[in-house]
């Protein structure tokens, strides 16, 4: 196929294809770790407002829930 | 889930009146459309503008034209299909119509089978003028059977395919952009198809070469009717 | 949010594990090619990928047709997993691929069935998620997403087939000669070790992607929920 004797030195293209692929892994996976910190954030301050709706809404009349 | 059986149930008892609703939709757009000329005079004027652009862009002499006639006609027919089925499908929406039809006890089916063929309608119009334009513009002769026979086709499994995504870019916010985005990935066995077999029938190539993606296309539009009609319900579901 | 389930942190480091082995079978333990050299090595990564990649959409849009069957919402938070890393799989298996075609093609990119379709493939994806993007409703984006899921699965085969009606320059490693493929090459024994051990990593590591994916899907479902649940 190739009329050569030794195979050429491709190896740059090794070492680029393997930087890239765990390039591409890292940044996937910091992807996911701050998506699912901002979730849980979220999670915490909306458990919070609910607390406290609820409680408004308990003292002075139980006009409304939710 | 309640209405989800109902329809099924719908579905399943032979309804007579199938054939008339598809019709009365049918109907009702053609009729609306003759009345405004929106849908059809922005398809029209975007496909003769296509051309215009292309020529100068790819410097259409006699030798190019050969090779990419058919190529510069399916692009245009894609592009002009594009702005046809999201005005259409977007007409129903803002104007409550898709909702008053959910709600008419008509089976879900004809509401698709109805918007594809009015579609088709108007894109075959569009394309019925295109086709003269072109040949006259670059002195091609366009009318050969096969080609026409090619472009039934593309138009058919572009549209049925076009249609239902179409209804769901729709009830997106983003939907003037999102149905190029949406429906070109999918269509694009229909194109590939369309230009090698337009391709073929331009330059009288032998059967034998145009066979494969004619079959192509044949069975493109079978699956891409077949399942938009299964699915249409759960896209057009409150 | 309760804390990860023991099985999942054991298949985490697993997954960290057959990764590390992985890389190492494929860099140092798998002989160097003789026509393409080192290059050969992004083979293994690429075809692990590709397979998993692969195999997620149609899983994907297998899901599809359970959620648009039973309408629960669990059904689309495992479709969108397997959607988002089948996607990231795939650019993996794209760029890897064109590392490697461009010492042995001499070009980065060629409009071959397969990379073509591999191209499209990734576009109805991203088309996926911007469709999700745009629904506020979540029944609704469930369903857009399990209808898009399907039709994109029946169409991305077809595209394939489609542009085999030109030449294919791709070589087909496993049960295939094609005479006009180019970069094709015997595997020998280390080289199938190293090969066969990638496929089961990748897989291995997306059943955990998947499973951390899915849990943060759910986690999304439920803030969302109590976000709806607070503004009526």
């Amino acid at each position: 196929m190739f009329p050569l004797e030794a195979p050429p030195d491709t190896s740059a293209y090794m070492i680029a294809g393997y930087v890239i692929f765990f390039v591409i892994a890292a940044i996937y996976l910091i992807s996911l770790l701050v998506r699912w910190r901002n979730l849980n954030q979220d999670m915490t301050t909306l458990e919070a407002i609910e607390k406290d709706n609820k409680r408004k809404a308990e003292k002075p009349s139980k006009e409304q829930k939710n | 889930m309640a209405t989800r059986t109902s329809t099924i149930v719908h579905k399943q008892s032979a309804n007579p009146s199938f054939l008339k609703a598809t019709f009365a939709i049918i109907w009702k757009d053609v009729a609306a459309e003759f009345r405004s000329r929106e849908i059809f005079s922005a398809m029209l004027v975007f496909s003769l503008l296509v051309i215009l652009i292309f020529n100068f862009a790819l410097e259409l002499d006699i030798v190019t034209r050969q090779s990419v006639t058919a190529g510069v006609l399916w692009v245009t027919f894609a592009f002009a299909g594009t702005l046809g089925l999201n005005r259409s499908m977007a007409v129903e929406k803002d104007r409550g119509c898709l909702d008053g039809l959910l709600l008419a006890p008509v089976d879900r089916a004809a509401i698709y089978f109805g918007k594809v063929i009015s579609n088709l309608v108007f894109m075959l119009i569009v394309e019925a003028i295109v086709l003269p334009v072109y040949s006259f513009l670059y002195n091609v002769n366009l009318f050969n059977p096969g080609l026409l026979l090619v472009i039934l086709l593309g138009s058919i499994g572009y549209i049925a395919v076009g249609t239902l995504l179409a209804s769901m870019a729709i009830q997106a916010r983003t939907r003037d952009v999102l149905l190029p985005i949406l429906l070109f990935p999918v269509a694009i066995p229909v194109l590939i198809a369309a230009v090698k077999a337009s391709e073929g029938f331009l330059a009288g190539s032998d059967f034998s070469t145009i066979y494969a993606p004619l079959s192509l296309l044949i069975g493109y539009d079978v699956i891409f009717t077949a399942i938009p009609y299964m699915v249409f319900d759960y896209v057009v579901e409150e | 949010m309760q804390s990860k389930p023991p099985a999942l942190k054991i298949l985490d480091i697993s997954s960290v594990l057959v990764l590390a082995i992985a890389t190492y079978l494929a860099l140092i333990y798998a002989p160097e090619e003789a026509v393409m050299g080192q290059v050969q090595r992004v083979f293994y990564f690429h075809i692990g990928t590709a397979w998993t990649g692969l195999l997620g959409f149609l899983f994907a849009a297998g899901l599809g047709i359970v959620y648009l069957v039973k309408q629960d919402i669990k059904w689309d938070i495992a479709g969108v997993a397997a959607v988002e890393i089948s996607a990231v799989f795939f650019l993996i298996t794209i760029m890897l691929g064109s590392i490697w075609a461009r010492p042995i093609w001499n070009t980065w990119w060629t409009w071959d069935p397969r990379l073509t379709t591999a191209a499209i493939t990734e576009l109805i994806y991203i088309a996926y998620f911007m469709l999700r993007e745009g629904i506020e409703d979540p029944d609704r984006r469930a369903r857009f997403g399990a209808v898009y899921t399907l039709i994109g699965g029946i169409s991305a085969p077809i595209t394939f087939f489609a542009i085999r009606l030109f030449r294919t320059i791709h070589p087909v490693v496993i049960g295939g000669g094609d005479p006009n493929a180019q970069g094709t090459f015997a595997m020998t024994p280390h080289m199938e070790v190293a090969f066969f051990f990638g496929l089961f990593a990748f897989t291995v590591i997306f059943i955990d992607l998947f499973w951390n994916r899915i849990r943060m899907g759910q986690l999304a479902a439920k803030v969302e929920q109590l976000k709806l649940n607070l503004m009526h």
